[in-house]
């Protein structure tokens, strides 16, 4: 456990010799001991392809690399952080949310349309995710960033769950997603209930969900 | 049923009955849920016909269905207010979600109306069941006894219940003419037997500019 949330808006890491942190450029608050912030010009891992990867998908927010020995603080702009912890699944998430996260963790780059192709597509549109997303895999915490709390709403065979795309901040282990249009006549004629469209998110694993309707 | 998840989420569990929430309130559900839209205002011709008047068009959609569905606002506070037979007088903006058996209707506040800044009508939920209000930060709740009247700022008011009776009290000197004012130039006093609800921040209001 890398992250310890201080309160709502603001988490402490500990940085050990030997290991290596992610942090959105900027978001250090404070630090205590020995510890080197380096911007990371490839925004993340991997190599010269995953940079471009990561610069053609728009996915490429500003990281940073910290090392050396001590703790940190984290926040920005306000934001409401949470920390999850990632046990060998993949969490989906916007990379402008990404605070921190371990740099244990493999990052990468999925593009929408690999999931349910065209629809792929529409979802990220709609939802604000645009045509790429960010994924994390692997051991270890992330810290994402959101307005408002959030809380985690469990996911399973049985029971799926539909959430505002406006308020979708995050989803990690074996998910489906797909974009649920509850479009009817009264929202053609402007009497919608103003939940046309809906993220539907089935299979077993967590969803994310803020208390708010607002971006970032 | 309405509960609390953390200050910021409502979470009502429902099993075939229906809700009132604001509309585009909702932010997840699990289950099978419809929306449709709804008017509030009152029902029927009159409550239309009130509605066009009085300006207090609160677009408010009916949830049915069976699970549990989710709601927030902005990342506002929510207050939970239990009512057994009494009204509550609640401005539009601050009514987050009621139980469908609630009635709402639209009354007539006059100049405290105006001076709070929405309008010279609010929002009454009448009945037996559970309503939701936001607030920009946590409410707190005053009570107000006959041997107790309440005198609170109109920006930082959301909500009232009981048998309260409201005067609009105004403490314009001629200080406040000069541009000397204490910005505290309008309130509104309570009178009665009830509760208000209070938030820890003030609206822009004509009041608070004095």
């Amino acid at each position: 456990m890398t992250f310890r949330e201080i309160n709502s808006k603001m988490v402490e890491a500990t940085v050990l010799p030997g290991q290596r942190l992610f942090s959105q450029r900027g978001a250090m608050l404070a630090y205590k001991g020995d510890v080197s912030f380096t911007p990371n010009l490839q925004g993340g891992q991997g190599g010269l392809m995953s940079m471009l990867g990561r610069r053609v998908a728009g996915e490429a927010t500003p990281l940073m690399t910290v090392e050396g020995s001590g703790t940190v603080f984290f926040g920005h702009g306000g934001h409401h952080v949470h920390v999850i912890n990632l046990t060998g699944d993949t969490l989906y998430v916007e990379a402008d949310r990404l605070l921190a996260f371990d740099g244990t963790l493999r990052q990468g780059t999925m593009f929408m349309g690999s999931q349910g192709g065209v629809m792929g597509l529409v979802r990220g549109q709609v939802t604000g995710q645009g045509l790429f997303t960010t994924t994390l895999q692997g051991q270890g915490s992330v810290a994402v960033m959101a307005h408002g709390g959030v809380f985690e709403i469990p996911i399973t065979p049985q029971r799926p769950v539909h959430v505002d795309p406006q308020a979708y901040v995050a989803h990690h282990g074996d998910v489906r997603n797909k974009l649920s249009t509850a479009l009817g006549w009264r929202d053609m004629v402007g009497r919608g209930s103003g939940e046309a469209f809906q993220l539907e998110l089935s299979g077993s694993g967590t969803v994310y969900v803020q208390a708010s309707e607002e971006k970032l | 049923m309405f509960r609390l998840q953390g200050s910021k989420v409502l979470a009502v569990d429902m099993t075939g009955d229906a809700v009132k929430a604001k509309n585009g309130s909702m932010v997840a559900y699990d289950g099978q849920m419809a929306f449709k839209k709804l008017s509030g205002g009152g029902e029927g011709l009159r409550g239309m016909v009130t509605r066009r008047l009085t300006g207090e068009q609160m677009t408010v959609m009916e949830v049915r269905g069976h699970g549990t569905c989710w709601f927030a606002d902005r990342a506002s506070e929510i207050n939970l207010v239990g009512l057994q037979g009494d009204k509550l007088y609640v401005e539009s903006s601050n009514l987050l979600a009621t139980d469908a058996g609630l009635r709402t209707g639209t009354t007539f506040t006059g100049l405290r109306g105006a001076s709070q800044g929405n309008g010279l009508f609010t929002t009454t939920v009448e009945g037996h069941g559970q309503a939701a209000i936001v607030s920009d930060g946590p409410a707190v709740v005053l009570r107000v006894s006959p041997q107790y009247p309440l005198i609170v700022d109109p920006g930082a008011y959301i909500a009232h219940q009981g048998n309260v009776r409201q005067s609009f009290q105004s403490g314009v000197t001629f200080r406040t003419f000069f541009g000397e004012g204490g910005g505290e130039a309008f309130q509104i006093r309570f009178e009665g037997d009830g509760l208000v609800y209070v938030q820890p921040s003030e609206r822009n209001t004509i009041a608070g500019d004095l």
